[in-house]
Order: C-alpha cells, then sequence, then structure tokens
C-alpha cells in the first residue's frame, strides 16, 4: 500500500462517521474524498484547484462543471442513427459470412443470419459534414455542437451487465456509479437539492435496476436520488394533507428548540446535523417543488422541447435536465427506456419502436443543446449520449427462423456515442468502425476510456480517486484493466 | 489458548523503548504501509515480498540478518543517503522511513527479528489486566470488561461515565435485544423495581432479569436474524434484470428460530455451509443451506448458465470469508493479495469446495425445497421429499449396477439427418456439422450392429452423449439433453417395428425430473444441462427382448426441445449409440422388486406434487462421478481455464506454526474448520460484530476486514478476551455473551459527553461514555409502529407489502407489482418487507440498508435530510403519529372535561424516549400544541385536537432523542 493509500485508508476510516460526512456531505455537499485525503499528497492538487476557483475536490482546473447523462436503455442501433455503413446495404439480404460468426456469442442470433442494410437514409449535416439518419431531423441542426465516439466498445453483450460496465466500470453488482464516484470526489454545489438526480422515462427503470445509480461500495450517501415526473419530485417532498407549511414550521421550530436541549444534555455533535437537515430538507421542500415545476416554463420553451408538464416523458426530463443544472445541481442523469429493437414484436421492431424513440428524443435533445448553449451553460456541461452497446450489421433471427419484424442482436464490438460541451471538441468525429460496422478498429474506446475521460474533464485523475474497498483502493475507471484519457476529444483551452 | 500477563501502567503504550518490539503491532504496519506495495503479493519487486518470513528471513531471505541490523540489506536501503538506492524510493516517499520507523526496525532486527502472523490469525490470548496505576482501585468495573476498557481508558487520560438512568439503559438494551422500544408499561415496571432495590445486589439482579426476560422475547430472534440478512444479502428476488420473485423467506424463518434457540454459532455455520453433507440433514439442515441460494440467478435471455453460475460460486467463496473470516480474499480471484499471504491458486482450491453444487442459474432455480405454507408441516413434507430423492437414486442404482459387467458393442450410425442443421457421421459417432439446431430439433439416426456380434436378443441400448471439443479445458460446453426418444425396428425386409422402450437409467441424476421423461414427452430427458461437463451416459432398457439379423437396423428419432433462458437450445453435437444383450436388463425389468421400486417411487412423487407451498433453493451436492472440475481462471477470468486443482483452505491456516496440518477436503470439512478450535480468527470477527451491534463501532472497525488492509483492533486484548469467552466458556452461544456484555459497566455508561470528551474521544472509540447511535432503518420503522400500537407483532412467514410510493416498481420485462397489504399485515416489523434487489423499499435504503446485492459486512449510518423526509411525510409515519396522538388522547381524556394537554403529551414524550421531558420540553411541546390550536387562521388550516396532537406526536418521532438509542 502506498503512504498514500495507506493515507486515505485510515483517513477515510477516521471520516466515515456520520458526524464528519453527514455535517458536509448531506446530499453529497463537499468532497468525503477530500477530506480523507487531508494532510495526504494530493492537498497540493487540492489547493491548486481551489486557487483557480473551483472546488477543493478536483485534482485540476476541470472543464466540465457538471454532466448531463442521457442514456438511451437497450441500446439504440448506430447503424440506424450515425454509424453509416453504404458497404452494408450492398450485402443486404445475404448470409452472413462464417468468418464474422467464428468464435462469436450472441443473445439470440442462431446459426447462419442474413446481413441488414442500414434502414433509413442518411445525410451528411453541418460545417462538420456528419453523417446522420432521417431519423433524427432535428438533431442534424446541432452536430456541429457535438463529438462523436464512434468506436465505443464493450465486453458485455447483456443489458444488465453492460448497463453496470458502462456506468460503474464493472459488469457485476457492488461497485459505485460514475454518479457517485462524482459526488464522493467533488460534492454538491446547491444546499437545497440532491446532488445526483436521476429521471428515468419510457415506463421503465434501466435492465440493471438502480444498481446504474447507485453508491456500490461507497457510503450509501453518494448514490444518486430518482426523482419523479409525477407527484412528488423527491420521495416525501410533500407534507401531508392534514399538515400546512405553516403548521410543518412550528413544528420544526420546536423540534429544534428540543433537539438543541438534547445536544446541551448529551453533548453529541450529531444532533446538531440533525438540526441542519431537518432545516435542509424544509428548504428542499420548496427548493426541489420549485426547480420540477415545469409551469415556471414559458410557452416558446415547452414548444422547443415538445414538453406537457404533468407527463412522464423524455421531453420533460430534458427540460428538468436543464432546470437542475441552472441549478447546479452536479449530476443529473435521464434513462429512456425502449431501445432494445431486436425486432421480436412491433415495439421492438426498427421500423416501428425505434422509429417511435427516435421521436421522443429528437426534439428535446436538440431543444436542450441549444438551450444549454443560450444560456451559457453549455461549455461547463458536459453532455453524454448512449447506450450500453451497439447492434450486429446482422439481422436477427431468433430461433434460427426468419422474424416477423426487423431487428438487430446486441453488438458489443462497436457502438456509437456523443459528448457536447463541457471541454469536448465540438463537431468532431473521433474513432472507426470496420465497413460495415460491426466491430470498432480505429481508435477504440473502452467504457474505461469513457470514465477516465469524463472524470478528466470534471477535473479529476481517473487514478487517484480511489477508495478503499475489498483490500483495494478501488476506482471507477478499474484498477486492473488499463485505461486512458482520451485527450484527442479534448478541446484545447 | 495462552495465558499472558502483561503489566500496564498508565501511560503504557504498547511500545515503550524498554519493551521488546512487536512484530504486528509495530513492524508490520510500516511494511504494509511502505513496502508491500512493490514487495507483496501480486508484485515481488527484486524477488522480495514482506509478506512472507521466508521471503524475508534466512535462510532463503537476505534482506534481514536477525540480531544485526548493521549487517541487514535492509536497514542499509532505508537509511542511505544514495538517493538511487534508497528506499522506499523517493518518487513514492521523498523523504523515506521516519527517525522513529528507522529507529523500531533497527529494534526489532537487534532484538532477533521475531516475525509472527497477522495478529488476526495468531492464537487467542488470554491477556491479564494487572493495573500498577495509582488509581486502579476504581470501583466501576463490574468484570473483565470493564478492566480492559479502564486500562485502555486511563492509558488515554480518560474516565468513564457513571450509570445511565435506568430508562436510558432500558431504552438502549430493549433495541439492541429485541430491536423494539419497552412499552410504557415495561418501563415504569422496570423503573419502580428499580427504585425498590434495597441495595446494589438487588438492583443487580433487577437489571440481570430484565436481560434475561429480554433475551427469552422472541422478537430477540428477529433484531439479531436482522443483522444476518445483511451478511447472507438476504432478499424475496433473483435479482439482475427481471428481477422476479423468490421464495426466501423460510430461509429468513430459519434465522428467527436459530436465534431463538440461542443455536451455537459452530452449529449456526456448519447448517448453513453445509447442512445438506451432514449425516442425516433435518429439513432445517436444509434450510440453512438457502444461506448461499441468496446469490443472484441471471434470468436474462442469452445469459450463459455457466457464466452466472460461476459468479454466484465466487460470491459464495467471497461471501464466506468475508461473514465468518473478515478477509478480502475476494481479490484472490484475480491473482495473489497484495497485502496479506494468500497465494492466486489457494483461491481456486477454495471455490472447489463450493462449486460441486447442482445449482446452475436456472431460471427454475433448481434445486429447491418444498415448504408448506403450514410450518408445522414442514418436516413432513420433508420427508415425503427426502423419500422421494432416495427413491429415484436408489432406483436408478439398480440399473447402473448392472453397467460394468455389460458387454456393450458399437452400433454404426449409416444415416443421420436433422431438422435443423447438418450431421455428419465419423466411425462410430455422429457430429454436429454447422447450420442451426434450434429447439425442438429432431434428429433421425439409422444405425446397424458393427459386425453380427449379440450372442442373444438385444436387451438394452447405451446413448453416450460427448462435449464436441476433446479439450477438457473447453468444457463445459452447452448442454445436450435428450428430451424424447422413439425407436423403430428396420427389418432387411423393409418391414417396420416400433419397439418399446421399458424404462431409462442414467449416470447421475443432475436434472430437475425423471430419466422416463424422455419417453413420455415431459419436460425432463437425459444428458447434460445446462452445461454439458463432460461426456454423459443413458440406458434404455426395451420392453421385449430384440432379435437383429446383421442387416437389420434401428432408426432412432430423437428430439430435442429443452433450451436454457432465452430459448437457447441445448442439442445434442456429438454422441454413439451402443447395444448389448445383457440379460440382467430384461430380468431387472421384469422383477417383482424393481416393480415394487417403480410403484414407490411414482406414490412419492405424487405424495411431492401434491404438497401446496413455496419452493426454497437449497444446496444440494452433485454426485461425485460427475461432479464439476475447478480449474484455476487465469486473472480470474472465467473463460481462461488454467490447471486443475483441488479442494482446501489456504497454506497459512492450513500449517499453521507449532499446528498440526489441517486437511480439508469438502464443504462440510471446511464448515466445521472454520469454527474449530484451529481457526480463532472466526471467534474474533463474531465477536467484534456483536460489539459492533451493541456499540456502533467495532473493536476492528473494519468489520469486513481483518487483515493488513483492515485497521488494528482498539481494545486487543478485549477482542480475545471476548472470543475465548463466545468460544469456550459460552461454548458459541451469542445471547449468554450478550448477557455479559450489556450487565457491563462499559455498556451501562450513560451517553452525556463533556467537551472535554468530545475532543479527546470523538468518536467513543475508548468507550469513555455509553454508545448513543441512530437506530437502524428497521428499527426506525419498528419503533413508530410500537409506540403507536399499530404493530402487528406476528413472527415469520411470507414477506409482507406495506405501503409505497406508487410508480418506485418499474422494472423491465416483469408483470410483477407492488399490492399493498390491506390488512394489518402492513404494521408488521420492517424485517418482513418484500426485498426487491433492483428496487428496495425506499425508506430502508434512505435509512442506509444495503441493496443486498452482495454481502455486506457493515452499515455505515447516515444523517440526511431525505430520511428527515421520511420520517416527517411517509404515510407510514404519518399514520403512526395519528395513532400515537389517539392513544395518548384515549388514555387522558376522561368524559366532559378538557383534555389535559401537558399529561398526554408527557406520556407520548415518554413512550417514545423513555424519558419525562425535562420542563422545557414540556413547554415547547403543550405551546406547539396550543399554538396549531389557537392559530389556526394564522397557519392557515382548520385543526381539531386529533390534528393538532398528530402533529406533537409526529414531532416526537422526529426528536433526536427517538431516533437514536
Amino acid at each position: 500500500m502506498s503512504a498514500f493509500e495507506h493515507e486515505l485508508r485510515n483517513g477515510f476510516a477516521l471520516h466515515a462517521t456520520r458526524r464528519h460526512f453527514l455535517r458536509d456531505c448531506s446530499l453529497g455537499l463537499g468532497g468525503l474524498f477530500l477530506a480523507g485525503m487531508a494532510g495526504s499528497q494530493n492537498q497540493a492538487f487540492a489547493s491548486e484547484a481551489s486557487q483557480s476557483g473551483f472546488r477543493q475536490g478536483a485534482h485540476f482546473a476541470p472543464k466540465a462543471k457538471r454532466v448531463i447523462f442521457l442514456h438511451m436503455a437497450g441500446a439504440p442501433s448506430q447503424l440506424e442513427l450515425f454509424d453509416y455503413k453504404p458497404d452494408l446495404q450492398t450485402l443486404d439480404g445475404h448470409d452472413c459470412p462464417e468468418s464474422f460468426l467464428e468464435g462469436k456469442r450472441f443473445a439470440f442470433i442462431q446459426g447462419v443470419p442474413k446481413m441488414l442494410g442500414p434502414q433509413f437514409p442518411f445525410k451528411q449535416c453541418g460545417e462538420s459534414g456528419a453523417w446522420v439518419s432521417d431519423r433524427l431531423p432535428h438533431f442534424q441542426s446541432v452536430v456541429d455542437k457535438v463529438c462523436f465516439i464512434k468506436s465505443m466498445t464493450t465486453t458485455q453483450f447483456n443489458h444488465g451487465p453492460a448497463q453496470l460496465l458502462l456506468h460503474t466500470g464493472n459488469q457485476n453488482l457492488g461497485s459505485a456509479s460514475f454518479g457517485a464516484w462524482t459526488m464522493y470526489g467533488l460534492g454538491s454545489e446547491n444546499e437545497n437539492l440532491p446532488g445526483f438526480i436521476v429521471l428515468v422515462s419510457g415506463g421503465r427503470t434501466p435492465s440493471a435496476g438502480k444498481s446504474v445509480w447507485g453508491s456500490g461500495f461507497l457510503p450509501s450517501v453518494h448514490q444518486g436520488v430518482q426523482c419523479r415526473s409525477q407527484g412528488d419530485p423527491v420521495l416525501f417532498l410533500s407534507n401531508p394533507d392534514s399538515v400546512s407549511r405553516e403548521q410543518r414550521r412550528r413544528a420544526l421550530d420546536a423540534l429544534e428548540k428540543l433537539n438543541r436541549s438534547t445536544f446541551e444534555e448529551t453533548g453529541d455533535a450529531e444532533v446538531l446535523t440533525r438540526i441542519s437537515q431537518y432545516e435542509m430538507a424544509f428548504r428542499m421542500q420548496t427548493s426541489a417543488t420549485e426547480a420540477f415545476d415545469l409551469n415556471q416554463e414559458t410557452k416558446q420553451t415547452h414548444e422547443r422541447y415538445g414538453t406537457q408538464p404533468g407527463r412522464e416523458s423524455f421531453a420533460n426530463n430534458c427540460l428538468l435536465a436543464r432546470r437542475l443544472a441552472e441549478r447546479d445541481v452536479r449530476f443529473i442523469q435521464l434513462f429512456h427506456w425502449g431501445w432494445d429493437s431486436h425486432g421480436a414484436g412491433a415495439s421492438e421492431a426498427l421500423n416501428v419502436g425505434f422509429s417511435d424513440r427516435c421521436k421522443e428524443v429528437d426534439q428535446p435533445i436538440t431543444a436542450l443543446l441549444g438551450d444549454l448553449e443560450q444560456r451559457g451553460l453549455l461549455e461547463d456541461t458536459l453532455v453524454v449520449w448512449g447506450g450500453e452497446f451497439g447492434r450486429t450489421p446482422m439481422r436477427e433471427n431468433r430461433g434460427g427462423v426468419e422474424m416477423k419484424f426487423i431487428g438487430r442482436d446486441h453488438n458489443p464490438g462497436a457502438f456509437t456515442i456523443w459528448l457536447a460541451g463541457g471541454g469536448v471538441k465540438p463537431g468532431f468525429t473521433f474513432g472507426e468502425t470496420d465497413e460495415i460496422g460491426y466491430e470498432a478498429v480505429i481508435d477504440r474506446v473502452s467504457p474505461h476510456d469513457l470514465h477516465a475521460t469524463l472524470l478528466h474533464l470534471l477535473g479529476i485523475d481517473h487514478e487517484r480517486l480511489t477508495y478503499f474497498s475489498q483490500g483495494l483502493p478501488q476506482r471507477l475507471s478499474n484498477v486492473t484493466k488499463p485505461s486512458r484519457v482520451v485527450k484527442e476529444i479534448i478541446a484545447a483551452v | 489458548m495462552l495465558l499472558i500477563v502483561a503489566s500496564i501502567c498508565c501511560c503504557g503504550a504498547a511500545d515503550e523503548p524498554t519493551q521488546a518490539i512487536d512484530f504486528n503491532q509495530t513492524i508490520r504496519p510500516i511494511l504494509t504501509q511502505h513496502c508491500s506495495a512493490c514487495h507483496g503479493g501480486v508484485k515481488q519487486a527484486g524477488g522480495v515480498s514482506f509478506i512472507y518470513a521466508d521471503q524475508v528471513l534466512p535462510p532463503d531471505g537476505w534482506v534481514i540478518e536477525p540480531g544485526d541490523a548493521d549487517a541487514s540489506v535492509l536497514m542499509e536501503r532505508v537509511t542511505t543517503d544514495d538517493l538511487e538506492m534508497r528506499m522506499p524510493p523517493v518518487e513514492e516517499s521523498p523523504d523515506g522511513l521516519s527517525d522513529e520507523e528507522i529507529e523500531r526496525l533497527r529494534q526489532w532486527i537487534d532484538e532477533g527479528a521475531k516475525w509472527s502472523d497477522h495478529w488476526s490469525i495468531g492464537d487467542l490470548v488470554d491477556v491479564a489486566v494487572v493495573d500498577h496505576s495509582p488509581a486502579s482501585t476504581s470501583h466501576w468495573a463490574r468484570g473483565r470488561i470493564d478492566e480492559f476498557v479502564e486500562s485502555r481508558l486511563r492509558s488515554e487520560g480518560l474516565s468513564a461515565n457513571a450509570d445511565a438512568p435506568p430508562g436510558e439503559w432500558l431504552r438502549r438494551v430493549s433495541f439492541d435485544l429485541v430491536g423494539l422500544p419497552p412499552s410504557t408499561d415495561q418501563h415504569s415496571a422496570f423503573e419502580s423495581a428499580c427504585v425498590k432495590a434495597v441495595d446494589r445486589q438487588a438492583l443487580e439482579k433487577v437489571y440481570s432479569e430484565k436481560v434475561d426476560e429480554l433475551l427469552a422475547n422472541p422478537h430477540f430472534g428477529e433484531r439479531w436474524a436482522a443483522v444476518w440478512m445483511d451478511l447472507a444479502r438476504y432478499a424475496d428476488s433473483k435479482g439482475f434484470e427481471k428481477d422476479p420473485h423468490r421464495d426466501m423467506w423460510p430461509y429468513r424463518d430459519w434465522l428467527i428460530r436459530a436465534f431463538n434457540a440461542d443455536m451455537p454459532y459452530d452449529q449456526f455455520t456448519i447448517k448453513q455451509l453445509a447442512g445438506d453433507l451432514l449425516p442425516e440433514p433435518t429439513a432445517d439442515d436444509l434450510i440453512a443451506t438457502a444461506f448461499n441460494r441468496n446469490t443472484q440467478t441471471n434470468t436474462e435471455g442469452g445469459t450463459d448458465d455457466e457464466e452466472f453460475r460461476v459468479l454466484a460460486t465466487i460470491d459464495r467463496v467471497n461471501t464466506t470469508w468475508t461473514v465468518w473470516q473478515a478477509t478480502t480474499f475476494g481479490c484472490v480471484q484475480c491473482h495473489a493479495h497484495p497485502y496479506d499471504a494468500y497465494q492466486h491458486d489457494e483461491y481456486y482450491q477454495n471455490l472447489a469446495l463450493f462449486n460441486n453444487s447442482l445449482d446452475s442459474d436456472l431460471d427454475s432455480d433448481f434445486p429447491t425445497l418444498k415448504i408448506p405454507s403450514d410450518e408445522s408441516q414442514i418436516e413432513v413434507a420433508y420427508e415425503k421429499q427426502l423419500r422421494y430423492r432416495r427413491l429415484i437414486k436408489s432406483r436408478n442404482q439398480m440399473g447402473l449396477d448392472w453397467v460394468s459387467e455389460t458387454e456393450w458393442n458399437p452400433l454404426v450410425p449409416v444415416k443421420a439427418e436433422s431438422t435443423g442443421g447438418r450431421l455428419k457421421i465419423v466411425a462410430d459417432e455422429v457430429r454436429a456439422d454447422g447450420g442451426t439446431f434450434p429447439v425442438g430439433v429432431k434428429y433421425t439416426v439409422v444405425a446397424k450392429m458393427k459386425t453380427p456380434s449379440l450372442v442373444g436378443p438385444a436387451t438394452v441400448l447405451r446413448l453416450e452423449i460427448r462435449p464436441l471439443g476433446d479439450d477438457p479445458l473447453s468444457w463445459p460446453e452447452q448442454g445436450s439433453l435428450l428430451t424424447h426418444l422413439g425407436l423403430q425396428h428396420v427389418a432387411s425386409s423393409g418391414i417396420e417395428t416400433p419397439i418399446e422402450i421399458a424404462d431409462v437409467f442414467v449416470d447421475a441424476l443432475t436434472n430437475d425430473g425423471d430419466p422416463r421423461d424422455c419417453l413420455n414427452h415431459s419436460r425432463g430427458g437425459v444428458g447434460g444441462f445446462p452445461k454439458l461437463n463432460g461426456p454423459r451416459q443413458a440406458y434404455f432398457v426395451l420392453k421385449q427382448p430384440l432379435v437383429l439379423d446383421a442387416d437389420d437396423t434401428l432408426r432412432f428419432t430423437m428430439l430435442q426441445s429443452a433450451s436454457t433462458t432465452g430459448n437457447v437450445a441445448t442439442p445434442l453435437r456429438r454422441f454413439q449409440w451402443q447395444i448389448s444383450d445383457g440379460r440382467r436388463w430384461s430380468e431387472l425389468i421384469q422383477s417383482r422388486s424393481f416393480a415394487d421400486q417403480t410403484k414407490a417411487l411414482d406414490d412419492a412423487k405424487k405424495a411431492v406434487s401434491a404438497i401446496d407451498g413455496s419452493e426454497l433453493p437449497v444446496i444440494l451436492e452433485r454426485p461425485d462421478t460427475v461432479a464439476r472440475v475447478t480449474r484455476q481462471f487465469i486473472r480470474g477470468n472465467w473463460l481462461d481455464r488454467g490447471d486443475e486443482v483441488d479442494g482446501g483452505i489456504p497454506e497459512i491456516f492450513a500449517n499453521r506454526a507449532g499446528a498440526e496440518p489441517i486437511e480439508v477436503n469438502d464443504r462440510l470439512e471446511m464448515a466445521r474448520w472454520l469454527v474449530s478450535d484451529e481457526n480463532p480468527l472466526a471467534a474474533r470477527v463474531w465477536a467484534n460484530r456483536i460489539w459492533q451491534q451493541l456499540f456502533s463501532l467495532g473493536i476492528v472497525e473494519t468489520l469486513e476486514d481483518f487483515g493488513s488492509s483492515g485497521l488494528m483492533p482498539s481494545h486487543p486484548g478485549l477482542l480475545d478476551y471476548l472470543a475465548i469467552q463466545l468460544r469456550d466458556t459460552h461454548h458459541w452461544h451469542l445471547k449468554s455473551l450478550i448477557r455479559e456484555i450489556v450487565l457491563s459497566s462499559t455498556y451501562r455508561q450513560s451517553n452525556a459527553t463533556s467537551r472535554e470528551k468530545r475532543n479527546r474521544d470523538p468518536r467513543n472509540q475508548w468507550l469513555s461514555r455509553g454508545p448513543r447511535t441512530r437506530l437502524s432503518a428497521e428499527m426506525v420503522r419498528d419503533q413508530a409502529l410500537a409506540v403507536s400500537g399499530l404493530i402487528n407483532e406476528e413472527i415469520g412467514g411470507n414477506s409482507v407489502m406495506p405501503w409505497q410510493p406508487d410508480g418506485v416498481w418499474q422494472t423491465v420485462y416483469s408483470g410483477a407489482e407492488w399490492k399493498t397489504a390491506k390488512d394489518d399485515s402492513r404494521y408488521r416489523r420492517a424485517l418482513y418487507t418484500y426485498w426487491r434487489r433492483t428496487s428496495p423499499y425506499p425508506s430502508m435504503i434512505l435509512f442506509d440498508t444495503p441493496t443486498r446485492d452482495l454481502c455486506s459486512a457493515r452499515r455505515i449510518a447516515t444523517n440526511t435530510p431525505l430520511q428527515a423526509l421520511v420520517t416527517l411525510n411517509d404515510p407510514v409515519y404519518v399514520e403512526c403519529a395519528e395513532a400515537l396522538a389517539r392513544r395518548g388522547i384515549e388514555l387522558h381524556q376522561k368524559p366532559a372535561k378538557p383534555l389535559p394537554v401537558d399529561q398526554t403529551i408527557a406520556w407520548m414524550f415518554e413512550a417514545v424516549t423513555q424519558q419525562p421531558p425535562s420542563e422545557f420540553e414540556l413547554s415547547v411541546l403543550t405551546s406547539l400544541y396550543d399554538d396549531l390550536w389557537s392559530q389556526q387562521a394564522e397557519l392557515e388550516k382548520e385543526t381539531s385536537a386529533v390534528e393538532a396532537m398528530s402533529i406533537v406526536a409526529s414531532t416526537l418521532l422526529n426528536l433526536d432523542k427517538a431516533l437514536t438509542k
């Protein structure tokens, strides 16, 4: 164990008491990570970062202060959206060559499937000339704000494990999510809202369950708080019908007096923490309600996003994401369900369900990017879009037979994600897949590389953001597998 | 056990210059902190590892000369001015070791460089505390525990608090023992008994009787089962994507029964880890094995059952080592342990002990034990299932008995066709040759005798199902299961006659179902499922012996309709048919005894299927003849398989210095070893966990890690004392150890803190006051239910669904629904709340319960605004507050008189906190009530007396005093 790790270990044990982290980190305020490092070599970095006006948790001056992560759960087809493959069109309907099948495992494809060409027309857009299909007509207008990574790969080809790998750096359960790591490292900038907020649309949570925003081995205070677009945005936020806000205020005043006398009686500092947490809860009742009130937005904004207050929709969540970003919520994570386009039924067919999903996200995402830019938020907000893996250039043939609808199976070999804002190169494309979009072949990027890069943009050295668990200084970018910061996509200052 | 008398003086740090240096206390931490990262288990730079004594000390080691620091390379390297040479390297540590550290190393080497195993695995040592300080005549200590604590307090310059007021202790001990606050009656009875006690002795009796009463209370089992459920990763669902329901509650109820019966920890351990291997396991022994069936089952389409079976097995190993040994053994999955003496292959040796259970990540969770809804019928139902298992095995064995004395002749396939992919004939085998073999694929194989070798008529056919790959390293393969066989005799004349098959036997029973299923289109079959671990055989006995001419052929119609998760087929890919004229087979199926067995089996099967109840997953072992081979995974990658390994435990445990070598060959031996005198670690870990439950901080704070990367014990002598008490004095009984602790002066201290104590002992590590800790998630809920009178105290049974906000369950592809209980089962204690892994009950998670995806050895209590929102606004708590208010009003309202508000509030206050309100507290609460009542216009709310009192009650439930014990 290096001296640094040792310090971290012991420092953590000392600071992982309720008193410490709850006074400072009730909603993930104040990076615990830093507290654990007091006196270690990282103090140098901490002070350097604080001089640059950023929170003391960062290792160096960050380019992004917050993250909006748009996860398309189920894994959208890169071949129908961004990764244009004319060669695949010419192979359409042919038997898949044996060489593509050797040593491969598929979720559903059996025997020899047929190749499947792109299902929709593509065109080059913007000054950058990025290829985008006709499924995303709005998005075509904002490609110059976006940096595509076409060479993403993963090791997992089932949804649950692949989502866990993408969000926690580990395909198995038990590790901390990217958002939780960010909270642990940087803390929150808003005292009245949770620092890590999750919004779900499509009627389902992701396949891997709530672990994709869980805290894993990190203290539970860092986990994402799932907020809802119907009813209370935060669970139990509203007073019961029988209690008015004024009454609650009186009750809390009484509670504070009583707790203060308990502190005098016992000398237990934890009591003081509790007093402040109740006050924060009271403030949150107003601030969260306000933050989630879409009725405050103008008609033009609603038209721009395609939002209807009161509904559970991806559009509403995009607008909420902007409102939360404005309020300095550190990590905003959206999950939109329904992208698993196998073709086993209409809702999973590329020409039906997939096209519907595209319609649901195209306008709001475009609005979000433009809106963030106009409000000056895009420069320090990192927007990430993607699924957990890609889809095969072969048509799925579940059970070895041709299916009624058109779909593609899971493909861990290649998928596309894009980033915008927060210090990434706009109008840039990184990495390439082979001529049929089956494997990433140039500049491959793993989920761990992505984590290292995203953390870097947040001002964190991925090798130094660690937490001691199971005898190891665990980290998001994975201890055992090498990972790198993809510097090529980072904009020059 | 050793008895050592150590001398501790009031300033007695363990490493006074006059004392010999203790390796574990002083030297190991220096090595771990500065050296082992490069010279350890993973990296052994320069061939030096500071984890193993033989790599450091002569004759093999060369860096230390015992007795001569100046001649030791180690000292030269840590003291040299040459920064190129200096250790630790400048990049790692600019200033190198401190003078003090260097001095300690020097002294230790000069004193002979005595090495010892890591403290946690050494023998338990009974250290008598002999205190020479002048203040040692204190009357504070009641027993040995207190002596350890007091001596340590002195050395820290602290003193203990006096006993807490009776109400404070009663609240603490009630939560700690039964997880519930005392009722108002219990509280007042206890207070008055204390007052009535004439002398100290009588008072002690009042306390000890209270403890005995609580220990005998059936809620004791619930409180301690909840502790174990985190370790066992208990949940009511299977985990992963769909996260479907699983009947796990019988295991939870077993835990409650075990704790209530004060089952000794050794039995408790053996039953959970190896109850199935006990000589004559009872139903409870088998139910206990569900401990290791709390691993997750992946039912997502297309997942590889072997991958998730392996993952579950790894989880079982890691969980076992975390729970019993507080060892981060999971590290060793990929490489040798970086800081502790565990080698990579030792992980897989241990895994081999867990690797041969029948379960294989099937959606059905096979094998399961049926538990009748009426728990009193468990034994009867178990007997039926046991009988069925015995009969199916003994009946199958009747066939197997003749296998070895049967002469087998291969049949030569002449034609092999499939409704799916291609088949080819290679010598006497049929092999898959490309293409797709979907679920329901049918093979038609025509075969004839190699030479007319049979003397008599054919009586039996043997099917050998083989893996496609010849290299055992590539095994297991996807399963191969024949689900139905049809047979035709085709005479040379062309006349076809169907041949009836009388019976089927298999080499080993590894699947759910009966081999005979492949005669009647039932869902079972013969072969390997869901994986083929190696060649498998099945035997088909003909009803009538069949005379086969040289030119006759047999036509086999082989249907394969089984599939694994996601409709993935399990076709035969390589097989051979053989034939014999062994007469014994015909005799067998015609024999009376066999007919009797068949009838008995069929009756037993009916009796089992008539049992109405739950299906509890349990651990059962695969038959030896088809045992799984365990291989090391290179760098932990399950697809990269290395050498075959035999079962065992790590060398540092198997060959402890000065002890007899220990051999561990199966799970039962492993379990027995864990709780044997040869393994002091388990006693330390369990004693520490019990202590932590009572004091909130463990003596070893890292409950999950007693290794080099964990923290050292704050009171090593006390830890060993408790471990010895637990194992030797109390014979592993939990209740008597708890009794001893909660009656100690240490536990009975008042929890008030002075500023000075807070500064010198901020976390109460030195126990200068009684513990004051937040209630656990379970206790927060149970307290509200108890004081409001709503609680349903029923013990055991199916998990329940109390109120939960809408829309919390949105799990994919699953029709599962949260159906809020309409009856009073919604007021059941927290541990009965339905636990779905992907979406645990929100208010529990907010109060720091783990998700129970994996074993969790420690909850860290937090204090957040989201918790405040739960106890203020969650309808469960709103309902409890109102019920508490109504209870208070009913007790105090006299007809035609105004409500005595202050009496009502004082009663509620005491019901919640077990102490009377101070004048100040009462005045704050009564003015709150009065304001709510008199200022309704201002507060924008019309309010009834009940509503106003409910707000007061809610305030009480949110008091810091209510949320702590």
